[in-house]
């Protein structure tokens, strides 16, 4: 084995873990299914349209725990005492994830509002803001994209990171800093105490477990797909070197006035100088 | 069930979007994994 693909294998999560997460989550999202869609009672004023609750406040819980991550990932990257790559990754990781549950949450509020509100959109402080953090984080992903040194591209995102997770109280405050169409918290309250019936306040809970897990799973995931693609990228360098190297060896025998033929520049100006 | 083409289309859709997400990365995951065995073998 080489020493990249021991170096690659040592860094990553043990297998095991990740697989009894994946069923647990599986095993846990599969029981919100049941409870969210026949064993919660429908709303007495929402009706039906109150079981995509069971999804949308999950979702929104996984995005601000998915930025919250990258910030304190980023922050640990920042700080020169814990600077490590690792950070970098989690950071990256965390972020992704984040993005796709925020989509979520946007779709499924959005499928919620229009039975509810009678609208698919509604220029809402609360909207707006969820709106705005989607597109921050995936200017994120976007510069965590362009090409550059590692350290460099570390830290430009580390400093984005923090500067777009300002966003997340701003959404979760919203509805109480602003008069808007958009209910107030309803679990995520001073006391954390949802006033809603017994079965549907399980529900809810029982979800935000759910997708915490799932969360955890992704990410370990995640990370590891991401120490695999680095891992990669890696060998792809080693081995592009080591062929440049080989064709300058091959063909670096020194023509008759002393230019290698591998310098096309020095060799065209010295046969320019024979004629 | 009232206002079951909504409940439905968000379960759904949620179910079909983590569903591809988790796939996209396993499959990623398995092609890398690959190719990280053909380079060791290439080595051998």
């Amino acid at each position: 084995m080489s020493d990249t693909t021991t170096t690659a294998s040592s860094r990553l999560y043990r297998p095991r873990v990740s697989t009894v997460l994946g069923w647990c989550s599986l095993g846990s999202l599969v029981t919100l299914a049941l409870f969210g869609l026949w064993g919660a009672p429908s709303d007495e004023v929402q009706s039906d349209a109150q079981r995509l609750m069971y999804l949308h406040v999950p979702t929104a819980w996984v995005a601000y725990l998915a930025f919250g991550v990258t910030a304190l990932a980023s922050a640990l990257w920042l700080w020169p005492r814990t600077r490590s790559t690792v950070w970098d990754r989690v950071a990256g990781s965390s972020a992704e994830i984040g993005v796709l549950f925020t989509g979520l949450c946007l779709v499924l509020g959005s499928l919620w509002g229009k039975p509810v509100w009678g609208a698919w959109w509604a220029w809402d402080a609360r909207l707006v803001t969820t709106a705005v953090l989607f597109f921050l984080y995936l200017g994120y992903l976007a510069l965590r994209r362009i090409p550059a040194a590692p350290d460099a591209r570390a830290k430009r995102c580390a400093i984005a990171a923090l500067i777009a997770f300002v966003d997340v109280p701003i959404v979760h405050f919203s509805v109480t800093w602003w008069r808007t169409l958009h209910q107030d918290g309803t679990v995520f309250t001073d006391d954390l105490k949802a006033h809603i019936h017994g079965v549907m306040a399980f529900t809810l809970w029982f979800g935000v477990f759910a997708f915490t897990l799932l969360y955890a799973y992704l990410l370990d995931r995640r990370y590891r797909l991401m120490v695999l693609d680095e891992d990669r990228e890696d060998r792809e360098v080693a081995r592009a070197i080591e062929e440049r190297v080989g064709a300058s060896t091959h063909a670096g025998t020194p023509s008759a006035n002393g230019a290698s033929a591998s310098d096309p520049v020095a060799a065209g100006s010295a046969s320019g100088a024979q004629s | 069930m009232k206002f079951a083409e909504y409940v439905i289309t968000g379960w759904v859709l949620t179910g079909v979007v983590l569903a591809a997400y988790w796939l996209w990365i396993v499959r990623r995951t398995k092609r890398a994994e690959a190719s990280m065995h053909v380079d060791e073998v290439d080595r051998a």
